[in-house]
């Protein structure tokens, strides 16, 4: 169970004035909300890091939350940038189930609906979509999306690099 | 949760300390306070444009001041709250502004493709002089800008480049506007369109690189 958006919000705002306790607790239901959000949408064995690197940049750049505004719009803004910049980073990683227990949040789900990774990867063409996925998530190399899609090697480098530039142009987009 | 997570979690929490948060007021001041500067030193170091000393300034000169400042404003305002991300955010407000701004270039290319324009109209030594007059306020203001926008979480650097670029380009420019005299439509379309085209392309280049987190 993931505390809802209100809670998050009064929880962030006590610990922009410097609460430590709710600091610990809004850490932690971020953590949880973060493992959920990134669930099949990188490698299971790149999770671990990428949620540690997103805490750090909230930790980092709290000052930035608006504190008159919803939470989990702002932290979906963080951990899309890092999931983005996660991505441009991986090459190549081993074949991993996806850990079937991690699925979609059933909390807030207007709002997590709405800032989702699924729906930024529907803001790029299917082409690049389907080549991020294949490559950036689920591992493959570039001949093996290239042999899958139909697409050649130098198209699918093409379309994963313009999928990847376009989606870190739309992070802020619903 | 792995350990690694508790860990961190822990020092994280251990770090904290109150903080104030980011207003983007407070970049909208910034930007303000350096572009009334370069407007105050191109004013002491350069002087102002006769009819506005007069009282009797032109009329183009009020309609290139605010296309100016509201392609600046507009662009400023965009800017600041890239400072504040969120999901949701989309600022597209400038693009209106720089719609209305493109009316002086496209106004002069239909003007130039109907009756070719003097070369003299062009005025290249002076025009040198707007844009590198403006280029310079530009480069006061961007950085002014620039770092403040480092303190916040701008989650598209790229963007935020050409914007930073195209805000001061525009006040820069419009902090030379005082100065210049000349009210012709292809000195405007071209030598006020240069520096808010060529500042725009420096914040692409150098901007991000500064901001990325």
């Amino acid at each position: 169970m993931i505390a809802n958006e209100e809670t998050m919000r009064i929880l962030m705002v006590k610990a922009q004035g410097g609460d430590k306790q709710c600091y610990s607790s809004l850490l932690l239901e971020c953590e949880k909300w973060l493992r959920r959000y990134y669930a099949r949408k990188i490698n299971p064995a790149a999770i671990d890091d990428l949620v540690q690197e997103t805490l750090i940049s909230l930790h980092r750049k709290r000052a930035s939350y608006d504190p008159t505004k919803a939470f989990l719009p702002w932290l979906a803004a963080i951990g899309r940038y890092r999931w983005i910049d996660s991505l441009r980073k991986i090459y190549r990683h081993e074949h991993d189930e996806l850990y079937e227990e991690m699925v979609a949040d059933p909390q807030d789900e207007d709002v997590t609906a709405k800032v989702s990774l699924e729906r930024l990867l529907g803001m790029i063409s299917d082409k690049q979509a389907e080549v991020i996925s294949l490559v950036k998530i689920e591992g493959l190399s570039i001949s093996e999306a290239a042999a899958m899609t139909g697409q050649s090697e130098s198209l699918v480098k093409v379309n994963i690099h313009r999928g990847l530039k376009k989606m870190s142009s739309l992070i802020e987009n619903e | 949760m792995n350990m690694n997570a508790n860990s961190l979690i822990d020092g994280l929490v251990d770090e904290l300390e109150p903080i104030k948060t980011i207003k983007p007021i407070t970049g909208l001041a910034v930007t303000g306070l350096l572009t009334l500067g370069v407007m105050a030193a191109v004013t002491i170091t350069l002087g102002v444009r006769n009819d506005l000393a007069m009282g009797m300034a032109d009329e183009m000169f009020f309609l290139r001041s605010g296309v100016l400042l509201m392609l600046g404003i507009a662009t400023t305002f965009t800017v600041v709250n890239m400072a504040r991300p969120g999901v949701g955010n989309l600022n597209r407000g400038w693009i209106w502004a720089a719609l209305t701004a493109a009316l002086f270039p496209v106004t002069a290319a239909i003007m130039s493709a109907i009756n070719a324009p003097p070369v003299e109209a062009l005025r290249p030594m002076e025009g040198l002089k707007c844009l590198a007059i403006s280029g310079l306020s530009a480069s006061v203001i961007g950085t002014g800008l620039t770092l403040w926008l480092r303190q916040g979480a701008p989650t598209s650097p790229e963007r935020a480049g050409w914007l930073v670029g195209m805000a001061s380009g525009a006040l820069g420019a419009a902090a030379y506007n005082i100065y210049c005299p000349f009210n012709d439509i292809y000195y405007i379309g071209m030598w006020f369109t240069l520096p808010v085209l060529i500042s725009a392309v420096a914040g692409r280049l150098i901007v991000p690189r500064l901001i990325r987190w």
